[in-house]
């Protein structure tokens, strides 16, 4: 009887717990803003604390890392990535001189990045957990003019959204994340689209929504292969930010539509420094008539 | 008491999770230690207690994480029940059962998790890596619950002779 009782007990608390979950959860996906600031307070509490044991425990990491990952490799690889980061930013830049990028500018009268005011943060931390790959925590927040949403790049280009601020640190979803949509801009057609990173494939982006494929069946009206990609002046983010180059350009759904796969210019799996574009972000895609992208995946 | 107990281990659970276990990884993989904690409190408190416990540990967890809120807290909940229920009458307590339910408990919270977040529609959660990932977390959460059981005991207010709360007669010390 006591069993069952204590059994009985436990499967209430068990559905309240649940139900309890679930009512955190939707609100979560509806952008509930108490619960995302409730958050931020408990992160805002215990980071000093986080930091404090960072630093305690920083030699143990760092030991482990020396025996695992071998700093000198390390160093090297970072030194190499910068300098392919500026190679590929020096080949982007070239492209967006050219006549035809000149032309699609001043035809949508965008502004460019170099007017944003920049941010330069460095990043605390990878992911916490097993499953955020794609998320990265850097060393500016609130205090410093942080907002959600806000561009983050590298030299090299695009490298993500930040996500969560907290007062002193904030959280940015990387380019590579499956979620995170993208309108870009394709240069060699001025053709303009949306795109997502490729889960397992960190260094991939792919364009497959709003790129139509050519009545004519011409492959010249298609984009070239190592032509560049930068973010589209009705994207979220800030204009012609760098996100990489064309690799292929491929069919989809009964040929009617483009899916073009691009190289990401930034590397985000080993990043040092990074820089967040203080840009009010836009809390939401260009919605209506005018907007280039379709609906459904603004 | 045992909620004043509670929060210094699941407080140092979370700072080695963020701090140390960060840069320490096998293969890329962390071991779970907010996992590690609630599964060792659906083991040692039982279905009823343990899975209070394991959603409280799971929604510190899920302050941290980039899945949406309640994602850990239900996941650990759950399997915190389960591991509370099916290991209350079926086995005698030894560090061999700690360990096994550890690992386990471990493998299925991962899982539960990652399923749970993919039906939510969460990417990056269900693909090639998981299984790795849920087979190293386990195994490192399982390396490490002997050394994690007596902190999680001392936070229960459990006698040393006692490796159960749910054995304790009710009073003061098991509510």
């Amino acid at each position: 009887m006591a069993v069952a009782q204590r059994s009985g007990r436990a499967r209430y608390r068990l559905g309240l717990l649940i139900l309890t979950a679930l009512a955190l959860l939707t609100l979560d996906f509806r952008g509930y803003g108490p619960l995302d600031t409730a958050q931020s307070r408990v992160r805002d509490l215990l980071q000093p604390v986080v930091s404090a044991v960072d630093v305690v425990l920083g030699p143990v990491a760092e030991v482990w890392t020396v025996m695992f990952s071998y700093n000198d490799l390390r160093d090297e690889n970072a030194e190499l990535r910068a300098e392919v980061d500026r190679l590929r930013t020096a080949d982007i830049r070239q492209d967006a001189g050219s006549e035809a990028f000149a032309r699609l500018l001043a035809a949508t009268a965008v502004d460019y990045v170099d007017d944003v005011e920049v941010l330069a943060a460095s990043v605390l931390r990878d992911s916490v957990g097993n499953f955020d790959d794609d998320v990265i925590s850097i060393d500016v927040g609130r205090r410093d003019g942080v907002a959600p949403g806000m561009a983050v790049v590298t030299e090299a280009g695009l490298v993500g959204r930040v996500d969560a601020v907290d007062a002193a640190l904030s959280t940015v979803t990387t380019i590579s994340n499956p979620s995170l949509a993208v309108g870009v801009r394709l240069l060699d057609t001025g053709e303009v689209g949306l795109g997502h990173g490729v889960a397992g494939r960190p260094e991939q982006f792919v364009i497959d929504t709003g790129l139509r494929w050519p009545d004519t069946g011409d492959p010249a009206e298609l984009p070239e292969v190592g032509s560049a990609v930068v973010t589209a002046a009705a994207s979220r983010y800030p204009a012609d930010i760098p996100v990489g180059r064309v690799v292929s350009v491929e069919p989809v759904e009964a040929g009617l539509v483009q899916m073009v796969t691009v190289e990401l210019a930034a590397d985000t799996r080993d990043l040092g420094y990074v820089s967040v574009l203080l840009q009010p972000p836009k809390d939401e895609p260009p919605v209506g008539p005018e907007s280039p992208f379709p609906e459904g995946l603004r | 008491m045992t909620a004043l107990r509670l929060v210094p281990v699941v407080l140092v659970a979370l700072l080695l999770q963020l701090t140390l276990f960060v840069e320490v990884r096998v293969a890329g993989v962390a071991p779970e230690l907010p996992a590690l904690v609630a599964m060792l409190a659906g083991l040692l408190a039982g279905a009823h207690r343990g899975s209070l416990i394991a959603f409280v540990v799971g929604l510190a967890w899920d302050v941290y994480l980039s899945t949406p809120i309640g994602l850990a807290a239900a996941s650990f909940a759950l399997v915190a029940y389960a591991v509370g229920g099916v290991t209350e009458d079926l086995f005698h307590d030894t560090r061999i059962q700690t360990v096994a339910v550890v690992f386990l408990g471990t493998a299925a919270s991962v899982t539960v998790y990652a399923l749970l977040g993919g039906l939510l529609g969460q990417h990056g959660l269900i693909d090639d890596d998981l299984m790795g990932i849920v087979l190293l977390s386990s195994a490192m959460n399982a390396a490490l619950a002997l050394p994690t059981a007596p902190a999680v005991r001392w936070a229960l207010a459990l006698h040393p002779s006692r490796t159960r709360l749910r054995s304790v007669p009710a009073g003061p010390t098991a509510r």
